[in-house]
């Protein structure tokens, strides 16, 4: 079972506010990139800067919240449904319970569509937040993590994530300027879209499409 | 005189092919970095040292469950004989494509029969190629979690998921550096810090985020995979960085040439490194899928920190 931390919200809140400006969050002290060497991936240290908080971002931050942990609820009630996974030397038991659980989400889920999380009134923040990462990244880092990306893959919401397919690492530097999420339910980059994945289910739970910049040709 | 000029040719190419696989091998071998002393090449394994020593096999990208893996899976258990590694850790993209049932027997058990016959223990990263449920695999060492941490003897090791730096995993592996008071403190993940590879490079993201507590917390060694080769770094802030992702896929000459990261590099051949912690010395050697010693050396502890 999984519950959201009391937190979140401010830090949400102060994350959208600071979405359009790049605000640097400061627990950690970045290290100066090596010129000398390959890289990849670079983003460049944004400057923190604070705007106040508006009203809206505030309501769209808790809104954002409270909608998570209606999805965490659905989760931890299909969890409680289907046969517990520990560690086991069988893989077959860890393919039934990912499916019976995958399976379960998906049936108490039903007609969910995509923006059930990503609501529309913060959708903006999200996209802004993306769009200022990829403007701070040279174009080579761009491409390169852009290249990385699965392709040609059609991603929708309440489906299993391709088992198939690699799950494109996600930019540390990005996963730090969004909101934090409970255990087991994670960003993913998929094309150009910014998916909410369950990882115990392997499930898409909610899209977001046309977040990520294309790169001018 | 028509077979004495077959001969003769025959006698040419061979001595071409033998001078360009030994320049692959040997081109980027610059002097011994500091704080890791090269020993003279050989041909075969060697064995460990230490009489109480810590004693592991470091394998990456193995996953493929092709052939490649197979004569690899071979080899280790061939370099068993002369190096009794007690357990084995996986840097991530342990099963590529399909993870069913069947794809866990086809792509490790099999491979590694002999090895998990012998109750070798396998303490695994998850790759990006890797279903994060892996971590409920009990051959993989992984106990549920995601990223995780284990002690052998005087040696800490720091498995983490590098797919998703998340708030919570930096925290966690702050708390753990901080705790740690074992002589030795080794990290493991998928993506490198620090990489000369053409597909990839370094994973600069990644590096801002947990160098610093890596430097703060004195960590000693490094070993990443996602770059289908071996390369040894320079030490970087005084950590020894290994990238060992060529245990099943290869990329063949990916290694950009003459980066001014790479102390050895070997991207000609499937490899894997087989690792032994005696008191203040760790010993490395990297050996390749036909069992030749491409790299070895030692890092003191004095000349890290």
């Amino acid at each position: 079972m999984t519950k959201l931390r009391p937190a979140s919200v401010a830090v949400l809140a102060a994350l959208f506010a600071g979405c359009g400006s790049n605000s640097s969050p400061s627990d950690v002290t970045g290290v100066a990139a090596d010129p000398s060497k390959p890289t990849k991936a670079t983003a460049a240290a944004p400057p923190a800067v604070t705007e106040p908080v508006s009203q809206a971002q505030t309501d769209a931050a808790r809104e954002f919240q409270k909608r998570i942990q209606v999805y965490m609820k659905t989760h931890n009630d299909a969890e409680a449904k289907v046969p517990n996974l520990k560690s086991t030397d069988d893989p077959q038991q860890i393919a039934d319970r990912e499916k019976a659980l995958g399976e379960m989400i998906m049936t108490m889920r039903a007609g969910a569509q995509p923006g059930e999380i990503f609501a529309p009134q913060y959708q903006p923040y999200f996209i802004q937040i993306v769009r200022d990462d990829f403007a701070a990244r040279s174009a080579a880092d761009r491409k390169a993590l852009i290249n990385e990306l699965p392709k040609n893959m059609k991603v929708d919401i309440n489906t299993i994530y391709p088992t198939t397919l690699p799950l494109a690492t996600f930019p540390p530097a990005l996963l730090r300027k969004l909101p934090d999420l409970p255990a087991d339910l994670e960003y993913r980059i998929v094309g150009r879209s910014l998916i909410l994945r369950d990882a115990k289910a392997n499930l898409i739970v909610d899209i977001l499409r046309d977040v990520v910049p294309t790169i001018p040709s | 005189m028509k077979n004495l000029s077959v001969r003769l040719v025959v006698v040419l190419w061979s001595v071409l092919i033998v001078a360009a696989a030994a320049h692959a091998i040997t081109s980027q071998q610059p002097a011994p970095a500091p704080g890791a002393t090269a020993m003279s090449a050989g041909s075969d394994v060697q064995p460990p040292i230490g009489k109480d020593s810590v004693k592991f096999l470091v394998i990456g990208d193995s996953g493929t469950g092709d052939r490649a893996q197979i004569e690899v899976g071979a080899q280790m258990w061939k370099s068993h004989s002369q190096f009794p590694y007690e357990f084995a850790i996986m840097l991530g993209d342990n099963m590529y494509g399909s993870e069913r049932p069947q794809d866990y027997v086809s792509k490790f058990e099999r491979p590694f029969k002999v090895l998990l016959d012998d109750k070798i223990e396998f303490f695994a990263a998850l790759g990006n190629h890797d279903d994060p449920n892996q971590r409920f695999y009990k051959n993989f060492g992984m106990g549920g979690k995601r990223f995780y941490a284990y002690q052998k003897k005087d040696v800490k090791f720091f498995v983490l998921d590098s797919n998703y730096m998340d708030r919570d995993q930096q925290r966690w592996l702050e708390d753990e550096l901080k705790k740690s008071n074992e002589k030795w403190k080794i990290a493991y993940f998928h993506h490198p810090l620090y990489s000369s590879g053409g597909a990839h490079g370094s994973e600069v993201d990644l590096r801002a985020i947990i160098e610093p507590l890596f430097i703060k917390y004195n960590l000693h060694v490094v070993f990443a995979g996602h770059e289908h080769f071996y390369e040894r770094i320079k030490p970087q802030k005084g950590i020894h960085h290994f990238t060992a992702g060529g245990s099943a896929k290869l990329r063949s000459g990916d290694i950009i040439r003459n980066s001014p990261l790479t102390a050895k590099g070997f991207d000609t051949e499937q490899s894997f490194m087989l690792v032994e912690i005696d008191g203040d010395v760790l010993r490395f050697q990297t050996i390749s899928r036909r069992g030749r010693r491409i790299d070895s050396g030692e890092i003191r502890l004095g000349a890290t920190s």
